[in-house]
């Protein structure tokens, strides 16, 4: 089944940082609740994995990872993930992730994502029916990780606040550890979507 | 030696014979969990498999490993096709006359498809083991929608018929065309469209639906490695078929293949065919020497056995200004999935769609059928109806309504006013079927007072004249006719061999009884019925009649239970068995009454003398003689076998109407009244037809309002589970009320026709008919199924009535 995602997710921190942080692939992958790069084929391609476990099924995906464009003017990354698990689950998705400005505070910017997520097999048959909900929380995961990441990188010079003037560009980034670093955990999704849909139930009677 | 005189009122109902609520024999049992299921059945050494399943609807296998599955203790045997391909029981003939792999061979041709078996000492280790087989796939592009897969670049479902420009039911011309099905007169029905006052057409979605019985399919294969003997027990509605098929694909004598079908929780069309587990599970224990048990959880049984349905049809109509109709086209794209394997008679690929014409005089007809290949499972099969008739039924309703809309007439009005009449009988229609029976202005009109029709619209008129009443109110009407008990060997064969069915009965030395017959329950109450045939034919109580099915090694052969056949061919088969023994009764009731054959009357349990009312000879006195001192000349014993090939079908039929209530909010729907009309024929047991009425309905509306089997895009089936496909409860079923007329089949030796799946067939498009005459002021003529909350409240939001 396919999902398609539409997200934007706003950032306390400048865009030279923001863009640092989403173009270095591992640390965007340690970004991802359960996911690691575990080998670099290329500057362009790599070898990853996913951990997830939602209701009663779980899989280990195994696949490819590989950057279709990468475009430092407009901070315009694409890439192409597929994978699949042995208990018979294949994933593909293909994301365009852009860094976009904040016209009115430069110490802000957007991560914006538009993703096609095909999943298949067991994990569509069994999971199919929370597969957005799931993949809002797993990005809120995400985003919430990409955050202290980006945050994490010392300013770059030119900006106001920053402590340092280290080029942005000749940063690595260091993610910090993901708050969820095994796998996607599924209880913690289940309160969390229960949460949403209480706080969705009172926003409708107001 | 004669019992004390009773009035003829009490013997007649001592025999509890037909026309008697008699209360159902198999209730006991089941009520106390005493019922003998196949999974109840346990046997010595007894080994368990499972399914290694396809999570793909299409994809090429690269690569299979046991060997994690192997190690797992406990785990005997990890079976792939290539095991089987030595055997060349890696594909199996289908009822249809394709093929079907029993385990994929080198790809898989839809979600759940059957890739490798696992036998192991327990279920649990079976489990266990199923997720340690590895298996590599390359995922191919799927094709999910019938028409897609007619388009010249469409995936390839069937690699194994490359080249292959001709099927079982003639040519092909497509690589996923699987046969063209024509009946009718074309030529005649195109002249009669082009010359036409009127003519109407719409697309009719028949939705892919399982019958989902409450037990799954599953059976015990047991070998015999001393004796060269293999028995299986099996949830099968057709064993002595299995049997035959058994027998000539393994090679071992049908003699020393017994095929028993215990008791069955329910069939539905879904346990006719024979799945790969069945095949699976006795080459297991043929190879191993031990039994081998397979029972199917729910989720493999909603995704992998025979579905149902799945009809795209587009019907036309033509008509005179006034309503008269003057011609019928219908083209249908029928998808069969990955295999060809409905289960039809064999000169039938769309079974007996062609009974479209309906309850209606309609002069000229013409009906194409092309069955299609894509990336589902394969099925197809009569879910609680005769061959297709369901999907022909709800064409003809749904067009007849189309057609009424369209000339601002009523829907019972133009249904009368086509009607074939009472003194048309028997009528052949433009299809060809010679209708035995039938008076459908009398069952309509019955219905139309019973309702207060009048009434009604006059309610629905004042709720649309106000823009604020909370509710929508639609009526639903259809005059269906149903053609069952296949039938005639002349038409109708499975596997070649003819649909005819039998019964044996044998009259014990103290005048009791036991029967034995080809068919077999599954909830339709043969052990309660048959017996009260038997009592009122040979004046034996029914509670000293046995009855036995299912068991090959002791019923006589026949074709089993599907299609509404049981009483319109094996019903026929016990009244003419019965009166073989009764006419060897006569002649020892007139060897011991020391008269001529002709001077005894029959009455109701003995044999009298003409104008004595005090000699004569009760079945009992009979039977006793018959074993102790037999007439001269004539053999000892008393029994007899009758196999019976019926003449014609037979055509129950009914009225139904449907008053419903959409709420305007949330597009839920209150089935407010639901009024049945049957007819029948005869009726054997008032009470069980009833109860047979309250299942077709309940199903029915379960199919109408909410069943669907959604697949997306990628071939993944997405409600495969109770949690997600809808089996009504007592929560959730509305008040059914039901009516009858009794209009006998004249060709049948006792005049009944067969009921269980009228109520199936005539209701599902007596619900689609009122939710789209709910809709009908606002220029709706057709609603797809499931009318379910969500499709209905979107409906409403498009038509602006929404609140």
């Amino acid at each position: 089944m396919e999902v398609k995602l539409d997200k934007n997710y706003p950032l306390d921190v400048d865009v030279a940082r923001a863009w640092a942080t989403l173009r270095d692939i591992k640390a965007v992958a340690g970004c991802m609740p359960g996911a690691a790069i575990t080998e670099e084929i290329s500057a362009m391609s790599y070898k990853g994995a996913v951990k997830v476990k939602v209701g009663p099924v779980a899989a280990q995906f195994g696949g490819t990872l590989d950057i279709l464009e990468l475009d430092e003017a407009s901070r315009k990354m694409s890439l192409r993930g597929k994978g699949a698990d042995k208990g018979g689950s294949s994933a593909s998705m293909d994301l365009v992730a852009t860094i976009v400005p904040d016209a009115a505070d430069p110490n802000k910017s957007t991560l914006h994502g538009e993703a096609a997520v095909i999943v298949n097999g067991k994990f569509a048959q069994f999971g199919g029916r929370m597969m957005v909900q799931v993949s809002d929380m797993v990005l809120d995961q995400f985003a919430d990780n990409f955050r202290a990441a980006a945050s994490a990188l010392s300013a770059p010079a030119g900006v106001a606040t920053a402590a340092s003037p280290t080029m942005a560009n000749s940063v690595s980034a260091a993610p910090v550890t993901p708050k969820d670093s095994d796998s996607i955990n599924g209880l913690a999704i289940f309160w969390a979507l229960i949460k949403r849909w209480f706080r969705g139930l009172f926003r409708q009677q107001h | 030696m004669n019992a004390p005189e009773q009035t003829l009122e009490a013997r007649e109902a001592a025999l509890a014979g037909m026309g008697q609520s008699r209360l159902r024999k198999e209730d006991a049992r089941f009520i106390q969990g005493k019922g003998n299921y196949v999974d109840d059945i346990k046997m010595p050494n007894m080994l368990h498999m499972d399914i290694v399943r396809s999570p793909f609807a299409h994809a090429r296998i690269k690569k299979i490993n046991k060997e994690a599955a192997l190690a797992i203790p406990g785990v005997y045997a990890v079976l792939t096709a290539d095991d089987l391909k030595p055997l060349k029981l890696h594909w199996m003939p289908t009822l249809a006359g394709d093929v079907a792999a029993v385990l994929a061979d080198e790809k898989v041709h839809f979600q759940m498809q059957e890739v490798a078996i696992v036998i192991a000492d327990d279920r649990y280790i079976a489990a266990d083991a199923v997720e340690a087989v590895e298996i590599e796939y390359e995922e191919l592009p799927v094709v999910m929608d019938p028409y897609a897969a007619l388009k010249p670049d469409a995936p390839v479902v069937r690699e194994d018929l490359a080249g292959k420009t001709s099927g079982a039911h003639g040519a092909r011309d497509h690589h996923n065309h699987i046969f063209t099905w024509d009946a009718g007169d074309k030529a005649g029905t195109d002249a009669a469209f082009a010359n036409a006052a009127i003519t109407v057409k719409q697309h009719i979605l028949y939705p892919r639906v399982h019958p989902c019985p409450l037990e799954t399919c599953g059976c015990v294969a047991s070998f015999d490695p001393v004796r060269g003997e293999l028995t299986t027990y099996m949830t099968s509605q057709a064993p002595h078929i299995v049997r035959t098929v058994v027998s000539l694909l393994s090679g071992i004598p049908e003699s020393k293949v017994r095929i028993v079908s215990p008791d069955i929780g329910g069939g539905f069309g879904n346990k006719v065919g024979i799945y790969p587990g069945y095949v699976c599970a006795i080459v297991a224990s043929i190879v191993l020497g031990r039994p081998v048990k397979w029972i199917e959880d729910r989720i493999e049984n909603i995704s992998s056995t025979a579905f149902a349905r799945d009809y795209h049809m587009d019907g036309e109509i033509a008509a005179t200004p006034d309503g008269k109709i003057t011609a019928l086209r219908v083209n249908v794209i029928a998808d069969h999935g990955a295999f060809d394997a409905c289960a039809d008679p064999t000169k039938f690929p769309a079974g007996l769609f062609h009974i479209c014409s309906g309850s209606y005089d309609i002069p000229v007809a013409f009906a194409s059928v092309k069955g299609v290949y894509t990336n589902k499972a394969p099925g197809g099969v009569a879910y609680r109806c005769s061959f297709r008739v369901t999907e022909a039924v709800y064409l003809i309703e749904r067009m007849v309504d189309v057609l009424a809309q369209k000339l601002n007439m009523d829907k019972a009005e133009i249904r009368a006013k086509n009607f074939i009449r009472k003194e048309q009988f028997p009528y052949t229609s433009a299809f060809g079927f010679e209708y035995d029976s039938g008076d459908y202005h009398t069952a309509l009109q019955k219905v139309l007072d019973a309702m207060d029709y009048k009434g009604l619209r006059a309610e629905q008129a004042a709720k649309r004249a106000d823009p604020n009443s909370p509710t929508l109110m639609g009526i639903g009407l259809v005059s269906f006719t149903e053609v069952v008990g296949a039938g005639p060997s002349k038409m109708c064969d499975i596997l070649g061999v003819g649909m005819f069915d039998s019964c044996e009965i044998r009259i014990h030395p103290t005048g009791s009884a036991i029967a034995r017959m080809g068919t077999i329950t599954q909830g339709q109450g043969h052990q309660t019925t048959y017996a009260q045939i038997i009592a009122t034919e040979l004046g034996i109580p029914s509670e000293n009649i046995q009855v036995e099915e299912g068991d090959t090694s002791t019923a006589p052969y026949g074709l089993g239970t599907y299609g509404s056949r049981s009483t319109p061919v094996a019903g026929a088969a016990i009244a003419l068995a019965a009166r073989k023994i009764h006419a060897k009764a006569r002649k020892i009731a007139a060897h011991m009454l020391e008269v001529g054959e002709n001077d005894l009357d029959w009455e109701v349990d003995r044999f009298k003398v003409k104008g004595d009312d005090s000699r004569y000879k009760t079945m009992v006195d009979i039977s006793w003689q018959a074993y102790h001192q037999p007439p001269a000349g004539l053999e000892p014993g008393l029994e007899a076998v009758h196999y019976y090939d019926p003449p014609n079908f037979t055509y129950p039929f009914g009225i139904y109407l449907c008053v419903v209530d959409i709420d305007r909010g949330t597009g839920e729907t209150k089935i407010r009244r639901f009024y049945a009309l049957d007819d029948c024929g005869t009726r054997i047991n008032p009470m069980i037809i009833e109860g047979q009425i309250h299942g077709g309905l309940t199903e029915g509306f379960a199919v109408a309002m909410a069943q669907q089997m959604p697949f997306d895009a990628q071939g993944n089936l997405l409600g495969n589970t109770l949690m997600d496909y809808f089996l009504p409860t007592a929560v959730e079923t509305p008040h059914w009320e039901t009516d009858f007329t009794v209009t006998p089949s004249p060709h049948h030796p006792i005049g009944a026709k067969g009921v269980a799946e009228s109520p199936h067939v005539g209701s599902i498009p007596t619900f689609t008919s009122a939710m789209v005459d709910a809709f009908s002021h606002l220029g709706v003529t057709h609603m797809d199924m499931p009318h379910n909350a969500f499709r209905v409240w979107k409906e409403l939001k498009a038509r602006g009535v929404a609140l």
